[in-house]
This record gives structure tokens, sequence and C-alpha cells, in this order.
């Protein structure tokens, strides 16, 4: 029976956790402020990845608001006032 | 890394193109109705921005096509972007169950000093908030490793800035002009 498991180069791990620490590090940037006392690296790690789960749902959840408060107001406006015309004109 | 405001524009475009396309679900339709079809084109929109290079934008174009395919395709056409249906998405990768039980009894042997034991606790930790992250990034469960996840998360979340900006100013300006 052949080997399955190929053999990891020993610089690999190294290289592939240099990448993570630098995209969380850009994680971190893009996210609000996050007002934590700094810990470990890896629990600074963990809690940057738990932010930007949070903030990943935060914008979508605005993203249902806005499309929920642009609906109501096509609804809430006349067909032919000038309130239509510049909302459409926005939009369409 | 930040919305640029060209994206900012390129998005408005796609959108208001969708939009127009989309028209038929805005006018004389309820207020969820509209609310679905000014969503759907909005995510279309962004997804489009990044013209099928990347994983989590190929993930929403087939969610919003598995939505509404018809009004989907329509406005792929419409903002010339008719290719992006048909971008494949990678395979899940299968786990060999029996090769990572081994390895798991093969740690479980070795016998760790206090700061290794906080080290791999960590180490636990951050593998749980990457699974929370395949679970929010379109398409996240698709990808391979977690270097990869990392870059998509990061352009998806740059791409939802530019469209919350966008419609947020919409809003913004529709509001301030009925108040007027």
């Amino acid at each position: 029976m052949s080997n399955r498991r190929s053999r990891q180069s020993s610089s690999a791990p190294r290289i592939s956790d240099n990448q993570m620490i630098d995209l969380v590090s850009k994680l971190r940037q893009i996210l609000p402020e996050i007002g934590q006392r700094r810990r470990s690296d890896k629990a600074s790690a963990s809690k940057v990845l738990q932010e930007t789960c949070n903030y990943i749902r935060n914008l979508n959840r605005e993203v249902d608001n806005l499309s929920e408060r642009l609906s109501q107001l096509l609804e809430s406006v006349d067909e032919d006032s000038p309130e239509a015309a510049v909302i459409r004109s926005l939009l369409m | 890394m930040q919305p640029t405001s060209s994206m900012n524009e390129e998005f408005l475009k796609k959108w208001q193109m969708g939009l127009q396309i989309f028209r038929p679900s805005i006018d004389n339709t309820s207020v969820h109705e509209r609310k679905k079809a000014i969503k759907l084109s909005a995510d279309v929109a962004m997804a489009s921005l990044r013209k099928g290079t990347t994983c989590w934008s190929r993930a929403l174009i087939e969610k919003t096509a598995t939505e509404d395919n018809f009004l989907v395709r329509q406005m792929l056409s419409g903002i010339k972007a008719e290719t992006l249906i048909n971008k494949k998405l990678p395979k899940k990768t299968v786990c060999h169950r029996k090769i990572v039980r081994r390895s798991k009894k093969i740690l479980r042997r070795k016998s760790k000093s206090a700061s290794e034991e906080a080290a791999a606790k960590a180490k636990r930790l951050v593998k749980r908030r990457t699974q929370g992250l395949r679970n929010v990034v379109p398409g996240g469960e698709l990808m391979s490793n977690d270097v990869l996840l990392l870059q998509e998360t990061l352009d998806y979340i740059v791409s939802l800035q530019t469209q919350v900006n966008v419609m947020r100013s919409i809003v913004d300006a529709a509001e301030a002009e009925i108040e007027r």
C-alpha cells in the first residue's frame, strides 16, 4: 500500500502562518474600531475574526434595511408628484 | 483598503441599469416584493463588480439566480456580464476522516507544556472563528484553505461597504428631497 499522504515541507506551515498574520492585520484595519484590550496574538486573531463575522452580518442587515426603506419611499410617493420624479431619477 | 469612489460609481451605474430592467417588478407591486427586487438588483450589481474573479462573487451570482433566474439573467445581460452566470464554483473538499482520526491519535500521545497547551487552545479558537467566517461569506464553505478565505473576506467586506455607501446616499438624498 502506497503512502497517500504527501510529505509536507517544513517551511510551508510557516509561510502560511505569516500570510494568515498579514491577512488578519488587514482585516483589523478594515473593521470599525475594536475597543478591546490587547491579548496574545492568537487570541487577538480570534477576536478579529469574531468581529469580522459580526461586521459582515451588520452590513448585510443594513443592506436589508436600506432596501426596505427605498421600497417604502417609492410606495409613499404619488406617481406623478415631483418627489416621485426625483426618486426615480436617482434610482432608475 | 477602502472602497474607492470609482467603485461606488461603477456600482451605482450597474445598480441603476438593473433597476430599470427590474422596473416591472418594482412598479405596481407590494412593498415586500419591491424590497426583494431592490435588494436582488443591488446584490447582482455588487457581485458583478468583480467580473467573476472571486469565489464570493460567483457564489452570490449563483444564489441570486436561484432566487429569480429570469431577472438575474436579464440584468447580467443588460450590464454586459452574461458570462458570470456560467462561472463555475470549486467543488466541496472531501475530508478524509481516517487520516484525520489517525492524526488526532498521534497528537494525543504527546504531552504538552503549559505554553504549548495554551497555544493549541488559541489555535482551536481561531479555527472555530474561521468556520464562522465560512458561514457569512458567500461560497465560504467551498474555499479550500484559510488564506483564501481571508483574502475573499477582505474583498467581500470592501464590496459590501460600497453597496451600503451608495444605497445610503440614495436613501438620504430621497428623504431630503421629500422634506423640502
